[in-house]
Order: C-alpha cells, then structure tokens, then sequence
C-alpha cells in the first residue's frame, strides 16, 4: 500500500482519517510531517518554516490552554500569546467544544464542529492547534481537511494527531519555548 | 466505606512480563475476579445472568476484601451500562460484566459508550439469546456487537481471560484510544471448567486510571471547559452538522484502528499463526481454536497437514495480518459456535478468492463441536481439493 | 492545584469572546446569584432553539440562576426539548440517550464522590416527563430505592413534545394527542405520591408562574440532596406548540393548573426536617 499523504484539502466529500489509512502516530521524540515519521526537531523547523511564509497564520487555543484550571496551562497561555506576537499570527480561541452553528461569529471563534467555518471566513492558510482535547481536535482536522485548503499544525500534549500535516506529541512549556526560539531563529535568518 | 487496597501500582508490562507467577487451577469466572483484583478499579456495577453472574459475585467479593472501593446491583442491564457510562464520564475506571439477553437488553447503550469514548471494561460470558429462552454457549450476540466501535478481544482459555482481562483496561485508556474494550468467554465452556493458569502473586496492580490525559472532558467541573455537554448534539438538517455527525464516527473507528499497536505491545500478535505452510488451515476464535487443535490432532494421526489461526482481536479486525496468514492456503476452514458464522463472513469480506473458505462445522443453541465433526470437515475438505 | 476552570488564563483573557468574559466577570459561577437578580447578571443559558413562550425554557432559566454551587455541579438530561438547550448551559453536563438520566447520574455521584471526598459535588437530573415517568421510570424509582443523593427535575409538559405531541403517562386522562385519538384512557401518573413513598426525602409539586418559590423549591431539594437523600421536583411547564396556547398566556396555562392538579404540593421527610431545622435553612 503506497504511503497515504496527509495533505491540504480540500480533499473531498468524506475523507478517510489518516490513522485508517497506515498512518501512526509518532513514536516518542518523533514528529509526523505529513504522514511521515521524522525526527522533532526537523517538524520544528518545518512548524517554523511554515507559519513564518503564511500569509495568514492562525493559532486556535482551546480550552486547555485558555481556562485557568493549572499553573502549566496559564505558563502554556503566556507562551501561545508570544509565539503568536513572534510570528505574526491571529489569536481564535476554541473556549468550548458545543456546536455554535448558525450562530458562531467565525471572526471572533472557532469550532471543532464546523472549524471550516472560521477558516473560510478568515482566509487562513495556516492554522496551529493547541489546548484542545485530542477527540475534538481530531474531528476538526479532518473537517478541515476535507474542506478547506489549510495547512494544518498540531501541537499536543499527549499522542499527537495523524489528521494534522505536521504534528508534535507530548508538547510540554519546554516544547513550547524551544519552538518559540526555532521560530525567532528563523525569523532572524529571514 | 471503603477499604484501603493494600496493593503497590506496577505498569501493566511489568505485571504482564515480569510479575511473579504461580499456577493455579481455576474456572475461567476465577480468572476474571483474579484479573480485576490487579486492575485497581474504582467501582464495578452488577447485575445477575447466567452464566455471567458468578463473575461478577466474585468481584463483589473484591469489594467486600478491599480491592474494589465501589460496587452495586443495578436494576437491569440498560441501567447498569448507563450507570458504567456515567462512572466512566466522571473519571472512573470501571468494570462491569453480562451476557446473551443482558447484552440485547443493554444494547443502546454500547454504541454510546464508543462515541462517547468511554474506556470501560466490560466482559462477556457469550450465551445465546431468546426465543427460546437459552442459558447456554453461543456466540451469536458478537456478530450483533461488531459494529458498535468497541474493542473486541476473544479468549480461548483461562489463561486468556486472566491476560486479556488485565490488559483491557490500559489498553482502552490509552490516549490515543479511550473507547471500551469487550472481553469475550464462551459462556460454561470457558468460565465454568477450571484449569492451570498463571495467576500474578506478587502484590502489584495497575496504576490509577488518570482521567486528565483523556481525550474528552472528564465530567467533574474540574477539567475545562465547565461550558461543555457530553456529547454535544451535532444534528441539524444541514450538511455541516452532518460533516460533523460523520467525522466524530471516523474517529471512534481510527481510536479502535490506533488500538492495534498496543494491544501487540501487551497481548502480542491480534492472530496466532501454527503450521503456516499447510495448504488447509483452520481459522477460529474462542473456544472454538481449542476444538481446532483437538482436530488438528486427529488429522495428523491420519497425516493430514493442517494449520490454525488463533483470532484473538476480533475488533479491530486483523484484516491484514489474517489475509497474508492465508496467501498460500488452499482450504480454509472456520468453524463457529453462532448460526450466522460472523467470523466466516468477516474472513470472507477481506480474503482474495474466498472460494477457498469452508464455513463449517457450525453449532449453536449450547451444542459441543466434537473434534471428530471437525475431523470430517477438514476431510471432505482436503477431499474436494485433491480431486 | 487551585480549581479555577471558570477563570481564564491572563495572557489570552483578551482574545476571548465577549460572551466568556462577561460569564467570568458577572455570572453565576461566582455562586452569589438568585433568581432575583435575573436581567443584571450574564446567565449560565442564554441562547437556547426553544419555542417562544416555553414554560421549560424559563424553568430551565430560573434552576439554573437558583443552584446553591453552579461551579460544583453537574447536571445529567435526557432525549428530548429540555435536551435542546443543555449544549448551551455553562456547567458541565450529560446527555447519553433517552431515559437512562437517573442511571447515569447515579455512576457521576458515586464516583464525585470517591474522587471529590473533600467537596460537594451537586448531581442534578432534569428531564422531560417521557424521559422520567416512561420510559426511564424504572431507573427513576429505583435512584430513589438506593438512596442516591441526586435530585430529579422533571419538566413536566403532559405529552412528547419534541416528537410532536404525543400521550405520555402524564397526561391527564381524556386529553386527546397524537397515539391517543380517542383520549387517553388512564389517569395521569401520580409521581408525586410514588415519589414519597419510594424513599425521596423531599418532594414538591408546582408550575413556573411562581418563579421566585420555584428557585427556592429547587435550592432546597438540591441542599437536601447533597446531605440528605434523593429528592424530586416535578414543575408544570406547558408546551406552547403543541398544545396551540398563545406564547404570552403560557404562564397563565401554568397559573390555571395550581386550582386543579397542579396546586402546590411539599413533602418533606422527617430527616430532611431535622436537617433544615439544624442548618437554619427552614424556607
């Protein structure tokens, strides 16, 4: 079976999640580009790379980054607002999970139930999913995938998501200020 | 109140690999009791079926020792499920346990438990279902389960019960799948006849289930966000909520296909392959594969060559593993203890040129498979192929 | 760790929709609202696809201003209109099928409270009269034989709603509804009496015309609950839709019922008695 590519949409009217078509989640230290094992440090760069040429950025934190509920989530916040600043991304937040539609203002919110919504309306080109529990963050990739032509980043605490083109698992406040630095690197070298 | 469990916590690799062991003769009800002793669970809900219900006395005497801080006899087996679901939703690990009418009665509930991915443990003591009313081995309520999402692992023997028992919990909570897991025994066959198996006597047990690394909300208003229902409604009469309906249902089903690697981590492979090469292999699940090897024995005393398949992991289906299993095979034979031989139809959905598969010997209603039935089923086999 | 789901993380308060600050800044999650003071906070429900003139819609909005800990409660719901607006509400709550709440809620207390030892953790079960006195009845009952300290609402608007209109056993006997063409051939189901009887320590019998009793009533059967034992609160929320009553005279429908079968009715058992005479929380 040839390697199944997870690549920006819009790829059709139903497509297959990634995991059943061969592609598995990273093994740890390891990162996924698009389908692909590589090592973390390579999908940084990419991560870096990539939102750094988008013409229009997004980062979507969710509700594990936005709530207050531990001190590593208000540490995590902080560092979503900086790589935000560094990179010139757009803030959306994902603060709950209940469908919103019609009634979503796609300027101002997303949704993992209809996250096409939010990109249409904004024209992202690159989006980084960070907070959101693996369930809905999975749901939403592939929505996304489906639908839209956005290059999809995901940055997890835990496994990681095969549904996202570049995935980092196990995203810990050192992950996230060791991409932060990636990403003033290589800005600098612009 | 509760007592305090007086075991260490030991990830479940050590308890499954390194953990001392002692062989002790058992029934296969023994083994379940044994395997939820070490599985550190916070509660367990019950409710009374033939043959199930000896299982499930045994965990309340856990409950009585110690090692499970919480259990009850719920009203019948739809509530006992919901009661399991909402434990689970709460951030519990959770065990319950039925069969045959139980499983009919509870059936809504099942696919709930997938889609809401739900990591419960819930075994099943295979019995035929009414009418007429039956109290004996049939696994005809597996083939009504195979598309609730759930994980499906089938046991031989005690010894499987005892391993695939214990693994079930870690291997649902994973991360990356938390949905329930189903741990089939052929009602009487398995639970009721005692023989030697492996049991754990060190005093070790699972590590605690953390619901923080789940991937949903744990219902306790202490994981974000407090704005959140479980599971939200994604049922207007438009195309995105359809999108949204159809991808969740992807995902349930890619959790189960993520489930593979660690159940080849802890269980090994999702099939046992004997004898390979032989151009007739048996293919068989549960008590069934020990029926296989009983014939297996018989053919070769009238040298006939004949392989065997162990399915031990129905759902996900091991549709690779089984279909390079039997590239070279010439006869297939899969033999079933259900009227509507599901695993037959499942090998023949996945299997190039499955005109090679002979669906027999089939028994139901509480019948034995004598190995000598399945003797003349491998002949009659080999027969049409010689000629 | 300091429990703060309900407050946002500083460093992106900002990029946060209005609705979210404002439930952060002036809601109930503070725990000092009541019904009083509906129209000067940001509720836990605001937007919600229910009808004009739903008399559940504005109990749901009056329960839910009148819960003694929004922040540590939980709510569990049933199939059905009262289902329509939980995604919306501000707490965590459940929705796993038609009729099973009282189970449900049943696993979400016992495990609360083995994990929570140290906190009250309210469980709450609101749901239709379908969901409680039909097809979940036996699990209704039997929450209440085990002595689950839950407390179950029920939205009671005498017929299937979100179907469309059909007989349910609490509607009253002769009603003509649809799977009924000839009237309905027995008595509405006395939940109430069962309710005592079946080990509730409190039980009340009112509408949604008297909102600032029903916020009360809801308050003490939760306390109740939490220390007590199961109790149960049935409200008369007629259905505007289907059963043709103009949305401005909803309430008056509901009014009209406490002369008849819906005159306000408070059971309170003698361990509850001793409870609110001991916590001072008498009315």
């Amino acid at each position: 079976m040839p390697q199944y590519k997870v690549l920006p949409g819009p790829e059709g009217y139903l497509p297959p999640p990634a995991a059943l078509m061969g592609v598995e989640l990273p093994e740890e230290g390891k990162a996924l580009v698009e389908g692909e094992t590589v090592s973390e440090s390579d999908a940084v760069q990419k991560i870096a790379r990539k939102i750094l040429a988008a013409k229009n950025p997004t980062i979507f934190p969710g509700p594990l980054v936005l709530w207050a509920w531990s001190e590593t989530a208000c540490k995590k916040a902080q560092l979503v607002r900086e790589l935000a600043a560094e990179a010139g991304m757009k803030i959306i937040p994902m603060p709950d999970y209940r469908p919103k539609y019609p009634m979503i203002n796609p300027a101002v919110e997303i949704n993992p139930n209809h996250p096409n919504l939010t990109i249409w309306h904004n024209k992202i080109d690159v989006c980084v999913f960070i907070g959101v529990h693996c369930h809905y963050a999975n749901v939403a990739l592939k929505i996304i995938r489906g639908g839209t032509d956005c290059y999809t980043i995901a940055l997890c605490g835990e496994y990681g998501h095969e549904d996202a083109m570049i995935t980092l698992r196990d995203v810990t406040v050192a992950k996230l200020e060791a991409l932060l630095a990636v990403v003033r690197e290589t800005k600098r070298k612009l | 109140m509760s007592k305090k469990n007086p075991l260490t916590e030991k990830p479940l690799d050590y308890m499954l690999f390194k953990a001392k062991r002692e062989k002790q003769f058992i029934t296969g009800s023994e083994a379940v009791r044994e395997a939820v002793r070490r599985a550190n669970i916070d509660i367990a809900i019950s409710y009374p079926i033939t043959p199930q219900s000896e299982t499930m006395h045994l965990v309340g005497d856990l409950f009585a020792e110690g090692y499970v801080p919480e259990y009850f006899r719920g009203e019948n087996e739809f509530a006992v499920m919901s009661q399991v679901a909402g434990a689970a939703m709460a951030g519990a690990r959770v065990f319950t346990a039925t069969c045959g009418p139980g499983t009919m009665r509870a059936f809504e509930v099942f696919p709930m438990w997938s889609g809401s991915r739900l990591p419960v443990v819930c075994s099943f003591m295979t019995r035929g279902i009414n009418a007429p009313l039956t109290i004996q081995p049939d696994t005809i309520e597996m083939a009504f389960l195979l598309e609730t999402g759930m994980i499906m692992l089938h046991c031989e023997t005690a010894r499987d019960i005892y391993d695939f028992n214990l693994a079930a919990f870690i291997i649902a909570e994973e991360k990356d799948v938390h949905i329930p897991v189903g741990v089939f025994m052929d009602g009487f066959f398995v639970t009721h006849t005692r023989e030697l198996v492996d049991i754990i006597t060190e005093d070790v047990c699972l590590p605690k289930y953390n619901p923080q690394a789940a991937p949903v909300p744990t219902i306790d208003m202490e994981t974000p966000p407090a704005r959140l229902m479980r599971d939200p409604f994604v049922m207007k009469s438009n195309f995105v909520s359809y999108v949204a309906h159809a991808s969740w249902q992807q995902e349930v089903r890619a959790a189960a296909a993520r489930s593979k690697k660690h159940i080849k981590k802890y269980l090994g492979e999702l099939i046992e392959i004997e004898n390979p090469a032989a151009p007739t292999i048996i293919v068989a699940s549960g008590t069934a594969v020990s029926q296989a090897r009983e014939a297996i024995k018989l053919a070769k005393e009238e040298n006939i060559d004949v392989g065997l398949i162990k399915v031990k992991v129905v759902r996900p289906f091991p549709k690779d593993e089984i279909v390079a299993a039997l590239s070279k095979a010439k006869k297939i034979i899969i033999p079933e203890f259900n009227i509507a031989g599901w695993l037959a139809k499942e090998v023949a959905a996945v299997l190039p040129d499955n005109g090679r598969i002979v669906a027999t010997p089939r028994v139901y209603g509480g019948m034995t498979m004598p190995p000598e039935i399945l003797l003349e089923d491998i002949k009659q086999a080999v027969r049409k192929q010689t000629q | 760790m300091s429990k703060r789901i309900t407050e946002m993380c500083p460093a992106l308060n900002d990029a946060m929709p209005t609705e979210y600050r404002e439930l952060v800044e002036n809601g109930p999650w503070l725990g000092d609202k009541t019904v009083k003071d509906l129209g000067t906070f940001k509720e836990l429900l605001e937007e919600h696809p229910l009808c004009a003139g739903c008399n559940l819609a504005l109990s749901l909005k009056i329960i839910l201003s009148s819960l003694p800990n929004p922040a540590d409660t939980i709510i569990v719901g049933s199939t059905g209109c009262s289902s329509l607006g939980f995604m919306q509400v501000g707490i965590h709550n459940i929705h796993s099928l038609f009729g099973n709440q009282n189970a449900v809620a049943t696993g979400v207390k016992r495990v609360l409270s083995m994990r929570f030892p140290d906190k009250k953790k309210d469980v709450v079960v609101m749901a239709g009269d379908g969901a409680t006195a039909d097809i979940g009845l036996d699990m209704t009952i039997h929450s209440w034989f085990r002595g689950e300290k839950i407390t179950t609402i029920m939205f009671d608007n005498e017929l299937y709603a979100n179907t469309g209109g059909q007989e349910s056993g609490m509607t009253p006997a002769g009603r003509v509804a649809y799977m009924a063409p000839l009237g309905k051939k027995f008595p509405k189901i006395n939940l109430f009496e069962i309710a005592k009887t079946s080990g509730c320590h409190y039980a009340v019998l009112l509408t949604t015309a008297n909102t600032v009793r029903l916020g009360a009533c809801v308050k003490k059967a939760i306390l109740l609950a939490r220390d007590v034992g199961p109790t149960y609160v049935q409200i008369h929320t007629p259905c505007p839709t289907n059963l043709k009553i103009p949305p401005e005279e909803s309430i008056k429908v509901a009014k009209d019922s406490e002369k008849e079968r819906y005159a306000f009715n408070e059971y309170v058992s003698e361990a509850a008695k001793s409870f609110l005479e001991n916590t001072g929380n008498k009315k």
